[in-house]
This record gives structure tokens, sequence and C-alpha cells, in this order.
């Protein structure tokens, strides 16, 4: 076999190895890296069945009686920033980040300068790309059956909740990724239980510190449902203004991002490990 | 950032220096991998790092990766360190392990395309490096095609067109034949042989001693971490047989077969 002649390489022109890119870039890379390999049939399909899941459980509501406009918006809000992006999110971020440590790309994202962050902040944000699309696409269908008044409203509403749901929750599931990669569905399935569904839910200040108290108090506010809350209710919502509830939940995901990349860029991948 | 090294032939670009590292076992007590070892690799040349199952080899390439870190002693790669430096490491250093981990869905030129950026080579760049390779390591015929649907030796060729993709002084290689078939094991090999004409320097780690015994400059022979011969082929054969004969009789303290 001829082969060209490995001799004069390019390395020859340039002055040494190209300095590293600056993170926003190489993030850009790994997102679409991991863009690329969600773009499978059975994926598209587990999409395709994520987005429908929503308007089919509007549809059957509807059809058995009929639901005012409070509940229905309660009942999207379950199902959409709630259980979809909940569910969404298990599936695309954790086991991506934990395949990834765990077989053999890892070690060859891992040698590249800022590989380690990369590979976080690029697998997060096509995880919060690609649950985000899913449930717009399923608030959308969902909008379209449950007819609500003032749809324009509810969609802009909800559509600001996917997108902190998405990131708060991406955020989350990266630690538990990152710590257990061998269990990271199941440490994640338990993290989005008693994190978010049980300290959420519990009227002390370990709930300040979960997405799901932040989207709650948002609903209530955004719907201005605060004065009709029965006083038992409101043990579960958070006070503060709109502001504040986002600025929780941006600050979260940086805390929660910052200590999974500090944890990441401090591990060892010993040769045990890649079997 | 430490000074760019110099990597003209003959100027060390690995160095590795009274390495330690040891594992905790999991009754808790210390596992020494690594014990105290010690070696170089210059710029154009191609040492063969040898060892049974166990002795160390994959720990040593590791931490020359800045996949582990030492427990003690010191690996730099140009100069720069690992602890010290580790970004500097991995700029001047390409890896290759027998688990190619290309992914099966991707191409060739959409995984050389994704690492080029990763490593922060402009759009220009990353398309004339990408076409270079393909060329260079004549993957032509199926940079197209999703790497799933390629075999064991076309894969690891593309693990090597990623290695080289921000065009590394430096190579560490890690059982690169192993699930190698003869013809790809030696057409992998000969194109080391081709990268080491240009200056490159390459620690390579194998069990198939004969695919190799002619074409390293060097052989470092380890076992339980530790050093226990060092040399070109007719320092280490000797009036032996051959290199598996001579790599026996150095694990075995003399006692040949």
């Amino acid at each position: 076999m001829t082969r060209p002649d490995l001799t004069t390489t390019a390395a020859a022109s340039r002055e040494g190895p190209p300095v590293p890119g600056h993170w926003l870039t190489t993030a850009r890379a790994v997102m679409a890296f991991q863009l690329s390999r969600l773009l499978t049939r059975p994926r598209l399909a587990m999409a395709l069945i994520g987005a429908l899941f929503p308007p089919a459980v509007m549809f059957a509501a509807i059809r058995t009686a009929p639901l005012d406009r409070n509940m229905a918006v309660v009942m999207i809000y379950a199902l959409i920033p709630e259980a979809l992006c909940v569910l969404g999110l298990l599936v695309t971020m954790c086991p991506v980040v934990a395949d990834e440590l765990e077989r053999g790309t890892w070690i060859h994202v891992a040698i590249r300068p800022g590989g380690r962050r990369s590979l976080l902040l690029g697998t997060f944000a096509a995880a919060v790309l690609w649950t985000g699309g899913v449930a717009v696409t399923g608030l959308l269908l969902t909008l379209l059956i449950a007819q609500p008044t003032q749809p324009i409203g509810l969609a802009v509403m909800f559509l600001a909740l996917i997108m902190l749901s998405c990131i708060g929750r991406a955020a989350l599931f990266a630690l538990p990724a990152v710590i257990l990669p061998k269990r990271a569905l199941i440490a994640s399935v338990g993290v989005a239980l008693v994190v978010e569904y049980l300290a959420g839910f519990l009227p002390a200040v370990v709930n300040q510190v979960t997405v799901s108290l932040r989207l709650r108090s948002l609903l209530v506010e955004w719907m201005d449902w605060r004065r009709e809350l029965p006083v038992e209710m409101t043990l579960f919502v958070d006070t503060y203004s709109a502001g504040v509830q986002i600025t929780a939940v941006i600050i979260l995901v940086v805390v929660l991002l910052a200590a999974a990349c500090f944890i990441l860029n401090r591990r060892q991948f010993p040769p045990s490990a890649e079997n | 950032m430490s000074e760019p090294a110099d990597t003209t032939a003959g100027a060390a670009v690995i160095e590795v220096e009274d390495l330690v590292k040891e594992y905790r076992g999991s009754d808790g007590s210390r596992v020494r991998a690594v014990d105290h070892l010690s070696l170089t690799v210059a710029a154009g040349e191609m040492v063969g790092l040898l060892g049974a199952n166990g002795a160390g080899k994959t720990t040593t390439l590791r931490i020359i990766a800045t996949l582990l870190k030492p427990t003690a002693g010191r690996a730099s790669v140009c100069g720069c360190d690992s602890q010290a430096d580790p970004v500097g490491v991995r700029r001047s250093l390409g890896y290759i392990s027998a688990s190619t981990g290309v992914p099966d869905r991707l191409t060739a030129r959409e995984l050389l395309t994704s690492f080029g950026r990763l490593n922060g080579l402009t759009e220009t760049e990353v398309n004339s490096r990408v076409e270079w390779l393909i060329d260079t390591l004549a993957l032509g015929a199926y940079a197209d095609r999703p790497a799933g649907r390629l075999s064991s030796g076309q894969r690891q060729r593309i693990s090597l067109a990623r290695a080289l993709v921000h065009e590394p002084p430096a190579l560490v290689l890690d059982e690169p034949t192993n699930a190698l078939d003869v013809v790809g094991s030696r057409n992998l090999l000969e194109t080391l042989e081709q990268l080491r004409g240009s200056g490159h320097a390459m620690l390579l780690s194998t069990h198939r001693l004969h695919e190799i015994e002619h074409r390293c400059d060097r052989f470092v022979v380890i076992d339980a971490g530790r050093v226990v011969a060092a040399g070109t082929r007719s320092e280490l054969v000797g009036a032996g047989r051959d290199l598996e004969d001579a790599f026996f009789r150095a694990v075995t303290g003399g006692a040949s077969s």
C-alpha cells in the first residue's frame, strides 16, 4: 500500500501545538458532538413519545371531564416542566456523562486541554437543548389540545419554566454523574426523588436549594394565585419575587456545575476503571 | 505555562523521573503499581515499554498522559510537568489505547472535526488538518462511513488520526495493536515508524514483542513497577535468541525457560 510521506508533517509549519480554545468554543464542540450522538432512531423515537405524552394525557383528561383554565395550567405544569423535563434529563444528562466517564471515549476527551470541563458543559448544553426541544414541542401540542384562554401568555410562562427546569435539573444530575458514574442513573433518580420531590416539599430551609420550590413559586407568582392559595398550600411556595426565584435557580446552576467541574478535574482514571 | 521544550532530534521529550504510584486496595492496604521508575524518550525515538500484565505499564502511561496523579516523582512532556502544567502536557501529547473509544455512530471526519475544535483549532485549521490526516493516514475510503461499520484496524487508524489532530510532538501508545490482525497491526506500526521519522517521540507498550522487536530504538522492561532492564535490542538480547527471550530473562531474574 502506498501512502503519503509522513516525514513532512504539517507540524513542521507550526511553532507548536495549538493553544487551548476558549471554553465556550470547546464546550460548543462537545455539544455538537453529543447532539450528533443523540440523533439516532431510538433516541428520536423516545423524544417523540416524550413530546406526545403530555398532549395525550391532556386529551384523555378533557375527554373525561371539562377542565377550567387553572386546572389545565396545573396539569401542564405537572406534566411538562416537572415530569417530562426530569425524565428527559435523566436519560440525556447523567447517562451520557457517565458513559463518557466509564467507557473508552472519556480518556480521549480528558487528555485534551480543558477537555474535562468542556465534556461536562457541552453535555449539559446538549441535554438542555434536547430535553428543552422535546418539552417545548410537548407544550405546543398540549396547548393546542387544551385550548386555554390567553394561550400566548401561558406559552411564554411555560417556556420560561421549561428553561429553568432544564438548566436546574441538568446541573443537579451532573453531580451524581461525576461522583458515582457507575451508578449514575440510579443516583440521579434518587436525587430527583429525595432532593426535588421530598426535600422540595418540606417546609424547612432545605427546600430553598431545590429547583422544584422555585418553579412552584414562579407558577404561583406568574398566575397571580398567591391571594387565592389556601393557607396550608403557602407552606410549599416561597414568598419572594419572580426575580429572586430566577436568580436563585441561576446561582444553584452555577454552584452545581462548578462543583461537578471541580470533582471531574480531580478525578483520576486508573486502568481498572475502564473495564 | 512552561517554556516550549526543545523537540529537535535527540532532545528528551518525555521524561519520567523516580515515579511512584500507589493505589488503595479494597482492604485499605496500599498497593504499589509503579516503584521509582525513570525513563526518557527523545524526539525521533520510539521506545517500547514492556512488562507482564499488572507490571505498571498502563499506570505509567496514564500518569504521563495526566489521567492519573503520581504518588511521588514526576513525569513531563516537552518540559511541562504533568502535575504543575497538565494543560501544557495535553497540548503536546497524543494518546492511543487498545480500546479505541471511537463512537459507532460518528464518521472519521465528524470525529476528527469534533476533536480538532476541542483542541482549539479554528474552522479553517480544522478543515485543512482533517483533510491532511485523512489523506496521510489513508482514511479516505471510509472517512464518511459510521465507525460502527469499520474493522478494528480501521478504527485504530481513526484513533491514531484523533491523537494527531493537534499535531503533538509526543505520542503515548498503550497496546495499540491489541485488537488488530496482522495486516492492521503492520499498517499501524509502519505509520508509527513514519511518524518517528518526522521527529515524534513515542512511548509504546505492547505484549506482542515480535511486532516491535526491530522497530523500537530502545526498550524498557518493567516488573512490579520497577525497571528491570533497559537498552537497545542488541544490548538486551546479547547472546540470547530474541527480545522475547531477553524479556523473559529480565522479568524472571535470569531464570530463562
